[in-house]
């Protein structure tokens, strides 16, 4: 049931199934000249990238996308009142069903697709609950002037916004199947002085989810709505449903309305006029006809356009406010121009730097150099102590492990052969790989997926072993279960702090299945780095399974590395500067020969 | 266009199948002048008596002369050859099933919005049009138990058989007149099919686009918008009403382009129309050239001596009037000459995105060629662009 009562009291939180930037930002440049602090539109359910660029005003706003409905965060699900479904007419039914009986303060929304099946629309209409609605399909949606606009209609330009006035609320309600004809009418409508109370388009298909007799029902109940403008089509038995509402005294406002298609009495067999559903099979059906029955009534009913522009004079006036602000912020949105970066982590102002929301000099004066490093990593200020004592304590740990490992001895080859120090120390980062130095990651991947499958560690070093896979994080050359890793019990006692311990756990539990096998293959440093560090950014961060699987996939655990040994590799070039050794050379016999 | 009949061949193998039978129907197609057929012609027996039927979705055939019944096997040829010099291409052979006349009963689906509508009547036949008062009603809804099919002897397996295969295919409206019921179970003489268009890729195992029948197109304009429409996001239809018209329309929208179609007709000039038809949806550039191309074909074949051209719409949410005018004035531009040598004025009206510059575009060229009527948007009146377009034709009485 549709309630503007109920729809111009909530302050709306809208998901858009599918996307359709001109008309989405449509919907931000209604919201934005209504006044609109925010935007109504929240998230977006589509593939692609994780945000729509769209403008709030002249500035560019990121509404967040997300793959599937079960992605988006609860408190936006628990939030939303509107759905707006611009989803194909293959996907529309299941898009639509889903949302329907998974949001729990849903009121209901509109259906954009053409060609959705007749069973596929009704399967939907028997699912919708008795204070829901939804309108469509073929709509081009919904409007209620200065306050809700939920789809294209009114127009996707800010111009056309403006110049039908869709700011203000008038008396007068506007509807049709056709959404052409629904914007025609408002244009109308309002160029005639007289406001809209609201509008919808119920699209022109057989079966519309909401239909044109809910719609009366609707504006009937609306206090704000004095007048009806209706635009029908021939076909279909609409209209008389509307006759006996009025002659029951159910529908009592005024009716001004229009029903096209008195050119097909021209014809014996008349062709297909008008949508699917236009075409009329009986008598009565046809637009003289139900003029006729409607005019019988009382209903202002009309096949002539001409006449039809006469009564919509009659109409009840509304006092028009001066659009002048509007105008003004309207110009200001054609200043738009989409930026090149989208950047969250820091900016300068003026001289002051600010970063990740933060005064650089306080970030500098206030904390350890763990805290800055984990923050600027995140994207956000750490929320944990706990997490930036760690971090400092990686920093520190993985300065450096002896000259002899690939990174420090490209750095110093680099640094004999006459390379300046960027060079020298880039060759060694250069260096930094599957094999050297990029473990923490991989490992990370091991603990998360081992635990979000709920795969016991026995079964997954078994699947692993069964590919002949080895695992990141596992394993050292010269330290042994009987001789453990000092480093690595180090970054294990930092799970002191922490109560949920289950990567560490997992980890610990992989590493007991493997020395079983062979007394080397311990948890390394690398391994316990990534135990550690996932415990920590979920329990200490908040952070779920699926940003700490975004950070894998970004190859955040491997920059603790590459910063922390950037250090040692610039150690490394300045010693072998200092000592002046001259070129590094490997003498014939230090190199095997193939045959 | 949702509701389009399948053959009466691929509806009884679908009926068919969904028995567990197999069906011994012969499809028979008429390519150029020799015949195809589905199966082999040698299973057929010269003993027996056979039916042959149009198969082209057209309602009444017996009453039209299109049903030949009790055919031998060595008349079948004479049978098609009669058919086809009516011009009709598709044929059904089936096996006649002997039985009296008061064994033909009546039954039909409909989808509608409370649930599937059953129409049924102990007494089917030809004439179940003038005994509607014998046919009863009764709408199931999902899942409801099956009443009162007892007066037909209908089984309740059989029914729920024809109920699986209304759902499984999305038939919109199924029709089996007359109806037989034997000791062996029900036969369908006659059965009509109506499928969802826009339900193919749900379909599965069941009717393709290529089981559907053909409409008959009245030209070749028709046949290429309707090809134009099947592979586009957008909506495009063309209908050819007078093929030497003087009123010719290029129209947006479902309920403009009705509400103009109506201006012209109140004003007394319906039989001037050559064309219906709207593009809405966004069409892209290539499609709108490529309609207004059909359009302009269509009216340049015209004999009439005064010809008008109507570019009318309403004010459109989100179709782009800038893009869909670049892709008119292409075609306009193709036709420059012709256009001109036919003295064609255009009569625009339009609003919606970008509509400035759509407009003025089309300004610009109607008046450097010399073929300006009128441009306007939405400050005129959305049907006075068709009385500035009929002022120049001649009076009507």
């Amino acid at each position: 049931m549709l309630d503007l009562t109920k729809l111009r009291n909530t302050d709306h939180s809208i998901i858009a199934l599918g996307s359709h930037p001109g008309i989405l930002q449509s919907m931000m440049d209604f919201d934005y000249l209504s006044g609109k602090r925010v935007p109504d539109l929240k998230a977006i359910v589509a593939s692609g990238k994780k945000y729509l660029r769209l403008f709030w005003g002249s500035q560019e706003e990121m509404i967040p996308v997300y793959g599937t409905l079960e992605d988006v965060p609860e408190n936006i699900r628990n939030d939303t009142s509107l759905f707006l479904n611009l989803t194909s007419g293959r996907r529309s039914m299941s898009s639509t069903l889903e949302i329907l009986t998974a949001l729990p303060n849903l009121m209901g929304g509109t259906l954009f697709a053409e060609n959705i099946p007749e069973k596929n629309t009704l399967g939907i209409y028997n699912h919708i609950k008795k204070n829901q609605f939804v309108v469509g399909p073929a709509s081009v949606g919904l409007l209620i002037p200065g306050h809700l606009k939920l789809g294209a209609i009114g127009g996707t330009q800010a111009k056309q916004l403006l110049g039908a006035n869709l700011f203000e609320q008038g008396k007068v309600a506007v509807f049709s199947s056709s959404g052409g004809m629904t914007n025609e009418l408002i244009n109308l409508v309002t160029g005639a002085g007289k406001g809209i109370s609201f509008s919808l388009s119920f699209g022109g298909d057989r079966f519309p989810l909401l239909t044109p007799i809910d719609a009366f029902r609707a504006a009937e109940k609306d206090k704000n709505t004095e007048a009806i403008v209706y635009f029908g089509e021939l076909g279909g038995y609409d209209e008389y449903d509307l006759v006996e509402l009025i002659k029951a005294k159910k529908i009592t406002k005024k009716i001004i309305t229009y029903i096209g298609g008195t050119i097909s009495e021209m014809f014996e067999t008349p062709p297909q006029f008008g949508h699917a559903k236009a075409m009329a099979a009986r008598g009565e059906e046809t637009a003289q006809a139900k003029t006729a029955a409607l005019k019988a009534v009382g209903v202002h009913a009309t096949s002539s356009f001409t006449e039809f522009i006469k009564l919509v004079q009659s109409l009840p006036d509304t006092k028009m406010n001066s659009n002048n602000a509007r105008e003004k912020m309207a110009k200001g949105m054609s200043q738009r121009k989409a930026s090149y970066f989208i950047n969250g982590i820091s900016h300068d102002k003026d001289g002051s730097v600010e970063i990740v929301g933060k005064d650089l000099l306080s970030l500098a004066t206030e904390h350890s150099y763990g805290y800055v490093v984990g923050s600027m990593l995140l994207g956000r200020q750490l929320k944990s102590k706990n997490t930036a004592e760690f971090i400092d304590l990686v920093m520190k740990l993985l300065v450096d492990h002896g000259p002899y490992v690939s990174g420090a001895v490209n750095t110093m080859i680099s640094a004999r052969a006459g390379k300046d120090l960027v060079s020298s120390v880039v060759s060694g980062l250069l260096t930094i790989g599957p094999r050297f130095g990029g473990a923490i990651n991989q490992a990370a991947k091991h603990w998360l997926e081992g635990v979000d499958t709920q795969v016991s560690p026995y079964d997954y070093v078994e699947s692993i072993a069964k590919k002949r896979g080895i695992i990141s994080g596992i394993g050292h050359k010269k330290y042994r279960v009987d001789a453990p890793d000092p480093r690595a019990s180090l970054i294990l006692e930092f799970t002191k702090q922490i109560k949920q311990t289950s990567y560490t756990d997992f980890a610990k539990g992989v590493e007991k299945i493997t020395t079983a096998k062979k007394g080397n293959l311990i948890l390394n440093v690398d391994g316990a780095i990534a135990a550690v560090l996932l415990d920590l950014l979920s329990e200490k961060e908040g952070l779920t399974v699926r940003e700490l699987q975004e950070l894998i996939d970004a190859e955040f655990f491997n920059a603790f590395f590459v910063l922390s040994r950037a250090v040692g590799f610039t150690a490394h070039y300045l010693d072998q500067k200092r000592r002046d050794e001259g070129l590094f050379r490997l003498s014939p016999n230090e190199v095997g020969l193939t045959k | 266009m949702s509701r389009v009949k399948l053959t009466e061949f691929k509806a009884k193998q679908l009926l068919f199948q969904e028995l567990g039978k197999n069906y011994k129907g012969i499809a028979v197609t008429k390519e150029g002048k020799s015949y195809r057929f589905s199966s082999s012609l040698s299973q057929l027996s010269p003993k027996k008596e056979y039916a042959v039927k149009v198969d082209q979705g057209i309602k009444g055939r017996m009453k039209k002369g299109l049903v030949a019944l009790n055919v031998k096997k060595s008349d079948l040829q004479n049978i098609c050859n009669l058919f086809a010099q009516k011009g009709f291409t598709r044929y059904l052979v089936e096996e006649m099933l002997p039985h009296e006349s008061a064994q033909e009963k009546y039954i039909s689906l409909e989808r509608t919005r409370d649930g599937i509508l059953v129409r049924f009547a102990a007494q089917g036949g030809i004439d179940i049009e003038s005994n509607k008062d014998k046919v009863r009603t009764v709408v199931i809804t999902h899942n409801a138990p099956l009443p009162v099919l007892k007066d037909l002897g209908l089984k309740a397996e059989e029914f729920e058989v024809m109920r699986e295969l209304f759902e499984k295919n999305y038939i919109s409206f199924m029709e089996i007149n007359p109806l037989v019921i034997t000791e062996s179970g029900m036969h369908a003489l006659d059965l009509a099919v109506e499928v969802d268009s826009t339900a193919e890729f749900f379909v599965k195992n069941g009717w393709t686009g290529q089981d559907v029948v053909a409409e008959q197109t009245k030209s070749e304009e028709e046949q290429k918008v309707k090809e134009l429409n099947s592979k586009s996001q957008a909506a495009l239809s063309f209908t050819l009403l007078n093929q030497d018209g003087s009123i010719w329309c290029l129209l947006s929208g479902g309920g403009a382009s009705i509400t103009l179609a109506d201006e012209i007709y109140n004003l007394g000039y319906g039989q001037e129309l050559g064309n219906y038809g709207e593009y809405s949806g966004n069409p892209n550039q290539e499609e709108t050239y490529l309609y207004t191309t059909y359009v302009l074909q269509s009216m340049l074949k015209s004999n009439n001596k005064k010809l008008v051209l109507i570019i009318g719409g309403g004010v459109a949410n989100f179709t782009d009037i800038r893009t869909t005018f670049k892709g008119v004035l292409q075609a306009l531009e193709e036709y420059r000459t012709l256009l001109k040598k036919r003295n064609v004025k255009l009569y625009v009206r339009r609003g919606g995105p970008h509509q400035e510059e759509g407009l003025a575009m089309i300004e610009k060229w109607s008046r450097e060629n010399n073929l300006y009527g009128h441009v306007s948007g939405p400050e005129l009146p959305l049907h006075e662009i068709v009385r500035l377009a009929v002022k120049t034709l001649p009076k009507k009485k």
